[in-house]
């Protein structure tokens, strides 16, 4: 049986890297991996139209998705019913307008993603830089740059979320940018925090004997940032981010929900402020958007809380 | 004087500016290594033997400065050279074994990465070649099966193994001077003894000159052909090893010898050094041994002594070396 012998005997010769080893103990954590089996399904169901019911069908032939953009009386098609029930045809039924709930909640799901991976996105950007120069060149950098995040730290940031969104909807009543822009600013008040993290954990790794020894051997000060702090520290920031994905969403549907999202932005947090008002008429068009909210912001936080076990090197064997 | 150093330090100051005070952790040493030789360098915990070496490489970590001095290596002044022109001598000319083995290497890499890492930056050369070069060294340290050894991670490998990857990428661009910072401590005895055998041979093989920081007269004795004393960021004394263990010139280190433990003195009682170390930032005035010196007198709590050279090549940081006599302890 020298076949079945073959493959252990060249994992053993490749040597088994710290993310191999990370990924077998996150594969142990079934609350993780059921974590990652949602953000899974939610990725799948932001990249293909109608999916997994492609194969239901309604009056207009395959199952009806509702571009953001076009107003359902006005598209083809015709007869629409407001308000309508969960039923075969309508799944989550129809909201306010007439628009089928499924299909918002999948274009839902698309801006999840963006503002998801765009905010954490930009904000880890600073705060990996941030961090990584305070915490190696420590000083009166890491002095200045600590400083600059603690005054982003006590800042109100959901208070000043509201007031920008605000004077922009009013300067630019066609509020270009729209949902990147709250991206943007999402992300720009969210890496303090983080910055703060990464600082620390560069602080632990740099007092190894490794980073002296890349010193040692004639390193840069860039090689030894990027090329042995920067992946030692690489753990830290993919649970920061995980994390942060979870709650950029949630913090751009709390905006949205009071009014004060991207105006033509396809949100699941703009989905319920729209369907707030009809609650007494049709209580699906609110309740499955913020099923699907709780459902993505509790995969990535059980993914986060697994990907942190399995990541820790003060946990590790 | 002596003939043609490779490594000469004179009057080396490196302090460090912490919230306490200034640490003297070095404070005028000076130093010389011969191409080829093994200098030990010997001395009590926070003596500044590692501070000394550090300084060497300038990678003093903050809040460390060098204060002054000259670092004289092949004829160049360390001192003055950039700090890119430094970087192309850590590594390539100067390479250090650094203390903890367990640490030394960068657990998201390969030992085969890390090698290649040292042999790429100084040396130009393909990835292939660097590997096959990275091979050839871990053969050299008597690593087995190097070609499985060279894909495999740190947390794979065992202390030893470690140490001698560490010698290893010291060695890959054939550096004259190593600088070996307790290169043993961290290992049980059996490897530690393997470890410096390989020490010495790659030293022989390769005409490396090596200075070995410790503070085990033993291994000073097995493996050392000069010695310095250090005494609180100081030297007390040079000499070749026998000069030194025969005829100790020094105070400290006369002390230092009869508190070596010995198998022929079993049933007396091991002599200890009076006193503690003192503190750096406020060392004691004059000679910075006196406190703790059997022989003190006057002129040693009021000034402090030259380091003078006597002959034969040895160095003497003491006011009364001439009128006293001092035994030693293992001198045969």
């Amino acid at each position: 049986m020298t076949t079945t012998l073959s493959p252990k005997k060249r994992e053993s010769s490749r040597g088994v890297s710290q993310w191999a080893l990370a990924w077998r103990r996150l594969k142990k954590n079934k609350v993780a991996i059921a974590g990652l089996g949602v953000v899974g399904l939610f990725a799948l169901f932001a990249a293909f139209d109608g999916w997994p019911f492609v194969l239901t069908r309604n009056d207009h032939g395959l199952f009806a998705i509702y571009p953001p953009e076009c107003i359902p009386p006005a598209c083809a098609g015709g007869s629409l019913s407001t308000n309508a029930p969960p039923s075969l045809s309508h799944p989550f039924g129809t909201d306010s307008y007439g628009y089928d709930v499924y299909s918002e909640i999948v274009y839902g799901t698309r801006a999840a993603f963006v503002i998801g991976l765009g905010a954490t996105g930009f904000a880890l950007a600073i705060a990996v830089l941030i961090g990584l120069a305070a915490g190696y060149f420590g000083g009166w950098l890491d002095n200045l740059l600590m400083r600059l995040t603690e005054v982003f730290l006590v800042i109100p940031f959901f208070l000043l979320l509201l007031v920008f969104l605000q004077i922009i909807i009013k300067f630019s009543p066609s509020a270009t940018g729209g949902l990147w822009l709250v991206v943007f600013i999402i992300g720009a008040f969210s890496w303090p925090g983080a910055a703060r993290i990464i600082r620390g954990e560069v602080l632990r790794v740099r007092e190894f004997e490794y980073i002296a020894a890349s010193r040692q051997i004639g390193a840069s000060a860039n090689r030894i940032l990027f090329r042995h702090l920067f992946p030692n520290v690489l753990h830290i920031i993919i649970v920061l981010a995980t994390l942060q994905i979870a709650a950029s969403v949630l913090t751009e549907a709390a905006v949205s929900f009071l009014g004060f999202g991207a105006p033509n932005s396809y949100t699941w947090g703009q989905l319920m402020n729209i369907a707030a008002s009809y609650i007494n008429q049709a209580w699906w068009a609110i309740t499955f958007p913020a099923v699907f909210l709780t459902l993505f912001v509790m995969g990535f936080n059980l993914l986060g809380n697994g990907l942190r076990d399995a990541l820790d090197p003060r946990l590790r064997e | 004087m002596y003939t043609d150093p490779i490594l000469r330090v004179e009057g080396l100051r490196t302090h460090f500016y912490t919230f306490a005070g200034v640490v003297k952790a070095v404070d005028g040493v000076g130093l010389y290594v011969n191409s080829g030789e093994t200098l030990g360098l010997v001395g009590e915990s926070g003596s500044g033997k590692t501070v000394t070496a550090q300084s060497i490489m300038r990678i003093v970590p903050t809040p460390g400065k060098i204060v002054d001095g000259t670092i004289e290596f092949k004829g160049k002044d360390l001192l003055g050279l950039t700090e890119a022109e430094m970087r192309r001598i850590r590594g390539k000319e100067i390479a250090y074994v650094p203390q903890d083995p367990t640490t030394t290497l960068d657990p998201v890499y390969t030992v085969g990465d890390q090698l290649t890492e040292v042999i790429m930056k100084h040396q130009h050369v393909s990835k292939r070649y660097a590997l096959n070069k990275a091979t050839e060294l871990l053969r050299s340290v008597d690593i087995a099966d190097p070609h499985i050894r060279i894909n495999q991670y740190p947390h794979e490998l065992s202390g030893g193994t470690k140490q001698r990857i560490a010698i290893a990428r010291a060695l890959s661009c054939e550096p004259s001077l190593i600088l070996a910072d307790e290169p043993t401590t961290a290992l049980d005895v059996t490897i530690q003894a393997q470890i410096l055998d390989l020490l010495k041979a790659l030293k022989e093989k390769f005409n490396i000159a090596m200075v070995l920081i410790t503070h085990d007269m033993g291994i000073v004795a097995d493996t050392c052909d000069r010695v310095t004393v250090f005494y609180a960021g100081q030297v007390c004394e040079t000499g070749t090893t026998e000069q030194v263990f025969e005829t100790p010139k020094h105070p400290y280190t006369e002390a230092l010898l009869s508190s070596v433990p010995s198998l022929a003195l079993r049933r007396q009682k091991l002599s200890v050094i009076p006193g503690n170390v003192p503190n750096l930032i406020q060392p004691p005035s004059g000679c910075r041994f006196h406190p703790r010196c059997s022989y003190a007198r006057q002129i040693c709590i009021d000034k402090d002594p030259e380091l003078e050279s006597i002959g034969d090549g040895r160095l003497v940081h003491c006011h009364r070396w001439k009128e006293l006599d001092l035994k030693s302890a293992v001198a045969s």
